[in-house]
Formats: C-alpha cells, sequence, structure tokens
C-alpha cells in the first residue's frame, strides 16, 4: 500500500474516539465481522490502530482498496462529528420557467466530479449517500501541480430538489467559486448565492431554512388543548406569596410565546450586526454626536444556544418584551448576520 | 223533583182537571208502595252490614294498589326517569361534534380555526390507504399570509402560494391538495416496492425526494434463473402518480432472444398502466 494511504488511514482511525470505535468501523461496512474479531480491542488505542491499519494492509493483496474507501471512512467520521465543522448555507435558484426538477442521483454525481475534475487536475471527491434522499459530497483539494490535501477537506451536504446546500466551511477560500458553480450545474439550477447563515449545528440549519423548526400545528385530533396552560406561573405556591407585577409577568409569559412559540428553538451560537448607522445620543454633546458620517461597529451575541437564551431574556426580567424585531427575525429570515444601516 | 217532572209529562196529555187529580194520585200510591217495600228493621240492618262490607273491601284493594305503585317506583334508576339534565344533553351534543370534526380529515382536507386564521390538514391517501398528513397555519390578514407549515421543502409552496394565495385561495388549496397527494401516492409506491417486492430487486432503489424518477434492476422471479430488466421511470407531471416515460432494458448489450423482447415490451406497457407495487404483484402471481 502506498505509504501515505496507510498514513492517511492511520490518522483517520485514530481521530475515532473508542466509544464509537466499533460502530464507525461497522457503519463503514469495509472489514467484515470476522476480520475485525481477529483485532483485539482491549489493548491500547494505539495499538488498535496499529492492528487495523495492518489488517488493511493485508486485505490489499486481496481487494483493492483505494483511496476512495479511506475517503468513506473519513466522511462517517465527520457525519458522526458533525458539529465539530461551521456550515455556511448557499441558496441556488432556477431561471423561471425551467422545466421539472427530474433529479437523477448517479447523474448529478458524475456531473459535479467533472467539472471540477475538469478544471483542477488534482482533487479528490467521494460521495456518500445519506437520508431523506441527500447526499454527502467530501473534496480534498489540489492544485495543478500539487496533489490533493486529504487532511483539510471540505464538504458539502446536499438534499435533493432542494435549492439549498451546507458547505464546511473551507480554508481555502479561492476554490469556493469552482464548488458553487460545480453545484448549481450538477444539479441544474441557474445561480447560487451565499446566504448570512452560519453554526456549527447542520441539523438546526436544515431546520431553519427547510422551515421544520415549527411543527406544531392546531388541529381537531390533538389531545392537549392549547389554551388550557398555566403561564409559567406556580399554582401551588404559599398563599402568603403574592406577585406584585403578575399581570405583567403574565403579559410577558404570553408576548413571549407568541414570537417564540412553543417548540424548541433551533441551535445557533452567534448573531452579529454590523452597524453603519450615525451616533444618536441624548445629550446634544459629546465627539461622537457630532458626526456625519455613520459610526461602524459589530456587534456579537454569543450563546451555546442563542436563540433559547433569547427566549429566557423577558421572562427573566432581563429584557423588555417584545424583543427587538432584529434579535426575533432570525429563523424567519433564515439569517444571523445583519448589516445596519440608516435608512 | 220527579214528582214535579212526571207532573210536567203528563201535563202534556189530553183530559180535564179530574183526569189530573187521578193522576197524581195513582202517582203518589206508587212512591208510598216503594217508600214501604225495605221497611222492616232487619232488612235495613243487613243492608247497611252489606254495605259497610262493600266499603271496607274497595278500602283495602285502594290501600293494596297504592303499595304497589310505591313499590314499583322504589326499583327504578334515578336516570331511566324521564329528567336528563340540560347540562348532559349539551355535552353528549359537543362529544358528537368533536367526533364529526375529528373524522373529517378522511375527506382529504379539513381544517381548525385558530386565534389568527385557520390551521389547514392536507390529508393524503392513495388506493384507499392513509398517508401522511400536511398542515398550511394560515394567517386571516389582507394579504393573507403562511404563519407556518409542515410541507416538504422539495413540494413548490412558495410558487402555488405567489400564484393563488391572495386571488384563489381555493384554487390554492385544491393545487397544493393535488401536488401533495400524488408525492404522496408516487412515495407510497416506491416505499412498497422496496419494502415488500425486496426479493425482486437486484440492488438497491435509486429515487429522488419528490419521487418522480426511480431507477431500478429487477427479476421476474426472485429466485432461480430469470432475466434482469433494468426500469428507468420519469413522472414528468407533478399531478400524477403514474409514470411519463417509462424505459425498460436488458442489462447487456447484446439483441435480446425475441420471447425476452416480448416480456420486455409487455413490462413497458405495464408499468405505464399501473401503480408500480401492483406491477410486482401481478409478476408475483405469474411466478
Amino acid at each position: 500500500m502506498d505509504e501515505t494511504l496507510a498514513e492517511f488511514f492511520r490518522r483517520t482511525i485514530l481521530k475515532i474516539p473508542m466509544t464509537e470505535m466499533m460502530t464507525i468501523l461497522k457503519t463503514w461496512n469495509f472489514l467484515s465481522e470476522n476480520q475485525l474479531q481477529t483485532v483485539n480491542f482491549r489493548q491500547r488505542k494505539e495499538s488498535i490502530v496499529q492492528d487495523l491499519v495492518l489488517l488493511l494492509i493485508n486485505i490489499e493483496y486481496h481487494a483493492t482498496l483505494r483511496l476512495n474507501d479511506a475517503a468513506h471512512l473519513d466522511i462517517i467520521y465527520t457525519q458522526f462529528h458533525r458539529h465539530q465543522k461551521i456550515w455556511d448555507v448557499f441558496q441556488m435558484s432556477k431561471r423561471p420557467g425551467d422545466n421539472i426538477d427530474l433529479f437523477d442521483m448517479e447523474e448529478f454525481k458524475s456531473s459535479f466530479k467533472k467539472i471540477l475534475q475538469r478544471a483542477l487536475k488534482n482533487v479528490t471527491v467521494s460521495f456518500r449517500d445519506a437520508e431523506e434522499n441527500s447526499v454527502w459530497i467530501r473534496i480534498a483539494w489540489g492544485t495543478q501541480y500539487k496533489k490533493p490535501n486529504q487532511y483539510k477537506p471540505a464538504y458539502v451536504v446536499y438534499y435533493s430538489q432542494t435549492p439549498y446546500a451546507f458547505t464546511s466551511s473551507s480554508q481555502l477560500k479561492s476554490n469556493l467559486p469552482l464548488l458553487g458553480q460545480a453545484l448549481t450545474v450538477a444539479s441544474k439550477h441557474h445561480q447560487i448565492v451565499k446566504m448570512d447563515l452560519r453554526s456549527r449545528y447542520l441539523d438546526s440549519l436544515k431546520a431553519i431554512v427547510f422551515k421544520q423548526y415549527n411543527q406544531s400545528f392546531e388541529t381537531h385530533n390533538s389531545t392537549t388543548s392549547l389554551q388550557e396552560r398555566s403561564f409559567g406561573l406556580d399554582i401551588n405556591m404559599d398563599s402568603r406569596i403574592i406577585h406584585e407585577n403578575k399581570v405583567e409577568k403574565e403579559r410577558v409569559q404570553r408576548v413571549t410565546q407568541e414570537i417564540f412559540g412553543d417548540y424548541p428553538q433551533p441551535r445557533l451560537e452567534f448573531a452579529q450586526y454590523k452597524l453603519e448607522t450615525k451616533f444618536k445620543s441624548d445629550l446634544n454633546r459629546g465627539i461622537l454626536a457630532e458626526r456625519e458620517e455613520p459610526l461602524r461597529c459589530l456587534v456579537k451575541f454569543s450563546s451555546p444556544h442563542l436563540l433559547e437564551a433569547l427566549k429566557s431574556l423577558a421572562p427573566a426580567g432581563i429584557a423588555d418584551a417584545p424583543l427587538s424585531p432584529l434579535l426575533t427575525c432570525i429563523p424567519n429570515k433564515g439569517r444571523n448576520y445583519f448589516k445596519i444601516r440608516d435608512k | 223533583m220527579e214528582l214535579e217532572n212526571t207532573l210536567r209529562q203528563d201535563s202534556k196529555c189530553h183530559g180535564g182537571v179530574l183526569a189530573h187529580l187521578e193522576r197524581l194520585e195513582t202517582q203518589v200510591s206508587k212512591s208510598h208502595k216503594k217508600l214501604e217495600e225495605p221497611q222492616n228493621a232487619q232488612a235495613l240492618e243487613a243492608r247497611i252490614h252489606e254495605l259497610k262490607r262493600l266499603q271496607d273491601k274497595l278500602r283495602a284493594e285502594v290501600k293494596q294498589r297504592q303499595a304497589r305503585v310505591k313499590a314499583s317506583t322504589a326499583n327504578v334508576e334515578p336516570d331511566q326517569t324521564l329528567e336528563i339534565s340540560e347540562q348532559e344533553i349539551l355535552e353528549r351534543k359537543q362529544e358528537n361534534m368533536n367526533a364529526i370534526l375529528q373524522a373529517y380529515r378522511f375527506t382529504g382536507i379539513s381544517g381548525k380555526l385558530t386565534s389568527q386564521g385557520v390551521c389547514v390538514c392536507i390529508s393524503t391517501a392513495f388506493e384507499g390507504n392513509l398517508l401522511d398528513s400536511y398542515f398550511v397555519d394560515l394567517v386571516m390578514e389582507k394579504p393573507l399570509w403562511i404563519h407556518h407549515h409542515s410541507v416538504p421543502v422539495f413540494i413548490s409552496l412558495e410558487e402555488i402560494s405567489a400564484k393563488y394565495l391572495q386571488t384563489n385561495t381555493q384554487h390554492f388549496r385544491f393545487v397544493l391538495c393535488e401536488y401533495l397527494n400524488t408525492y404522496s401516492g408516487r412515495k407510497h409506491q416506491a416505499d412498497r416496492l422496496q419494502s415488500d417486492f425486496a426479493a425482486f430487486l437486484v440492488g438497491p432503489l435509486q429515487r429522488n425526494s419528490l419521487c418522480n424518477l426511480l431507477s431500478f434492476t429487477y427479476k421476474v422471479k426472485p429466485e432461480g434463473q430469470s432475466f434482469p430488466f433494468c426500469a428507468r421511470l420519469l413522472y414528468k407531471d407533478l399531478t400524477t402518480t403514474l409514470p411519463t416515460d417509462v424505459t425498460v432494458t436488458s442489462q447487456g448489450t447484446e439483441t435480446l432472444p425475441r420471447m425476452w423482447e416480448e416480456q420486455r415490451a409487455a413490462h413497458e406497457n405495464l408499468f405505464f398502466m399501473k401503480p408500480l407495487h401492483q406491477v410486482f404483484t401481478t409478476f408475483a402471481k405469474k411466478g
């Protein structure tokens, strides 16, 4: 086996945590049960990895072990650890009056690969079909003269017959236009635009752009009545305790529920606002107030779960309800990067 | 009184005063005779006894009947009395209404009023099988807008609502219903093929989100020697559940012997005419 390939295998398997090792190897489905049983999984991790790589080297004599198989393993690892990457969202559009999309997955894959290979001589493209008629694409970029760098691949997740594609932010930004072109042409779209939406949580991004985050509907068949809900006030409280501002608390709860709903919020880590507005001050003094040009500043909200945090602000008494629409429009508009200018 | 009546009757007869007096005389003697009959004390006493006995008998009977009525009313349940409360009537009516509203979804399209508008529920079906339900929550404002929905992203809801939502809401519902029902039907056929007829398939079934392109290799008989065919079904019309284009080919490039060629052509025809899983049911029956 090629030394670089063996090394690639070794480093890929080494990344896998021991708790997931068996699951990932079984999902990969390249090594059979019998072959896996020849490895002693009770050793130290380095020894296990060494044994596995030796096993693969031996297999190579009987079957053609290709870079593609290693790439597959890498895709599976990334699928299990998708939150380790930061994902961008691209939106494609068709020309009005375009024909109905008869999406053929095999055609898409071959078209995508051809476009990249025609532009860059050295590129590794691998595919893995996933749930809901989607495909995970792994791309290792090279140049005309350099072999592809297997350790800094880019990933693209595409759900067939949708206008959205999710890409892991790649360090190699120069290849982005080519990637966009390959996606657009292969999926039979006309244009592609990068959305101002970014997060580690791929499933949340999908929920936002596919508009799947609010799935509670009023029907006659529902067993829980939506009106019969206490607005968070404990009924079993001691009767000696009186809430001075009970009415206000109830109003805040109601407004929060109207805006944020009952459903779990999609998970984002930040919202960024680039302000280019004139400085406004109550006191008509100060250097900043006299400026004619807009003041540029960046406001960034960070949180392990931004939308849930925003939802809890008003009930906790930290902010007024209703919150600014700039904050509450995030899932609806599908963006967490904003540029605000004076109107 | 009696005497007076008879007197008036007699005065209608002919005759003079003497005759009249004679008549009066006879009447008096008649009434005297009547009064004279039960004159002896014994007879009177006996009569009194008899009447008393009758009175006791009747009183006893009355008491018995009253007792019987009381006993029968004591065994009857309160519900069986005719007084069902008004509240119970209303509760039963409400239960009935709720059941009818819940059953409405079997018509394919139903809705529930919300605080802001209406939540429309489209229950899809194919060949008598109830499939997935999809919801569209509409806000009744000018202009009408969709608050949230559960329509899959690959169904062009935006396009349909841009065309019809404002101008003709009924047509909007109709078109959406059509698209969702046919998508559901195509998906159902593909799912049935994969689950019920996996033995006939050689390799995986290739499909897409809209289930409007299906590509697979199959055998007519699951075991044994049977010629594998490659089928490619295209559904260019998204308002149908049957394919618009069907291509059945043999795997190799050499020309087929005539028997297989006939079968190939027959299969192509079958895929055009029948839903996918029914075509395979036909294969299963023949084999």
